[in-house]
């Protein structure tokens, strides 16, 4: 299934086509996470919400994940949630991802893909920022060491509106 | 002392423009404020309005899909729960999945203090139809439960409305589902 999500990736140097999603309300989903307690967007309206998508077989997904654990220790206080999505097909390999990892925001299993299909996941790892009102308000495909620097000015303007 | 009338007379010239600014801008920031809070007062009005049209709206599009006459609608109650701690309900219309909802920690409890949650809202023929509903979560020692009710029920002219019903079975220790027809 990974599989399938990472086929539809454009080859590097192409264009890539704007996301669905962006500027539009975030489709609600409610999963299950790693400890075990579901988890609904819907509920965190009112605070700027960071959704990740990865995966164990994805390498990039790890540093991406360390800073966010920055960003979410840094700012949780000023009204951020962190939502981490798994979509492995296997979940002890997530599993085994995840607890090689320190958490501070809660990582949820999404094995069947539903909510990566309703989120147009194309290429991992992908990473949005929700607004207050429950907006997709920016996308980052991919991940680059220093790419925290433009999330964190995205994501103090979400925080002070 | 004429130096000093003269000094006098100089600070109060110099004063006097500053002063009549204070009492001028005393003077008009009531004014200010006044058109503030009507301004305020009218985007209020607004906010309202367009909550209200809203509503209009959501009624108008549920009564254009989901015609009385097909209408099929089914909620979801618990009362108590003290041998059972929902996760998942899953329903089964005619024999097809119309919905696999999983609830939250804030849901379950929104639940056992007397909410009624709207599960599903669709279409359906006239005549009989089969509804199956499928709920895990915890039973009665923390371990993994599993349960099913099912309802035959004839839909009819006008909206068909189903409940699902949780509740403790304080003689046997266990917790009860089933499915009511609301008549």
């Amino acid at each position: 299934m990974i599989a399938t999500l990472l086929a539809s990736v454009p080859p590097s140097g192409a264009a890539e086509s704007p996301y669905a999603l962006l500027g539009k309300g975030a489709p609600d989903f409610a999963l299950r996470a790693s400890t075990g307690i579901n988890l609904r967007l819907s509920e965190s309206r009112g605070d700027v919400v960071l959704v990740g998508f990865w995966s164990s077989r994805c390498g990039v997904c790890v540093n991406q994940f360390a800073a966010l654990q920055v960003l979410q220790a840094t700012y949780g206080s000023a009204g951020l949630v962190t939502l981490g999505v798994d979509v492995d097909d296997n979940q002890a390999a997530a599993r085994d991802f995840l607890s090689a990892l320190p958490n501070s925001f809660p990582l949820l299993m999404d094995p069947a893909k539903t909510v990566a299909r309703l989120y147009r996941v194309d290429s991992l790892p992908l990473l949005l920022l929700i607004d207050r009102s429950g907006v997709v308000r920016h996308v980052h495909r991919d991940y680059r060491a220093g790419d925290e620097a433009g999330y964190l000015a995205q994501l103090k303007t979400l925080l002070d509106e | 002392m004429n130096r000093a009338l003269k000094m006098l007379t100089l600070a109060a010239l110099m004063l006097a423009p500053g002063l009549a600014l204070t009492l001028r801008a005393a003077e008009v920031l009531p004014a200010q404020s006044s058109e503030a809070r009507a301004l305020d007062e009218e985007i209020q009005a607004l906010k309202k309005d367009v909550v209200d049209l809203n509503r209009d709206l959501f009624t108008l599009e549920e009564e254009l899909l989901f015609p009385a006459n097909t209408q099929v609608a089914v909620f979801l109650s618990m009362d108590v729960g003290e041998f059972f701690a929902l996760d998942t309900v899953q329903l089964r219309l005619d024999n097809k999945e119309v919905t696999k909802y999983l609830y939250t920690p804030r849901e379950a409890e929104a639940l056992l203090k007397g909410g009624v949650q709207r599960l599903y809202l669709g279409n359906i023929k006239l005549g009989k139809h089969e509804l199956v509903a499928l709920f895990t979560g915890k039973g009665p020692h923390g371990d993994d439960y599993s349960r099913g009710a099912r309802l035959n029920f004839s839909k009819t002219v006008g909206a068909k409305y189903l409940e699902l019903k949780i509740s403790d079975r304080q003689r046997k220790l266990q917790p009860e589902f089933e499915i009511k027809d609301w008549e």
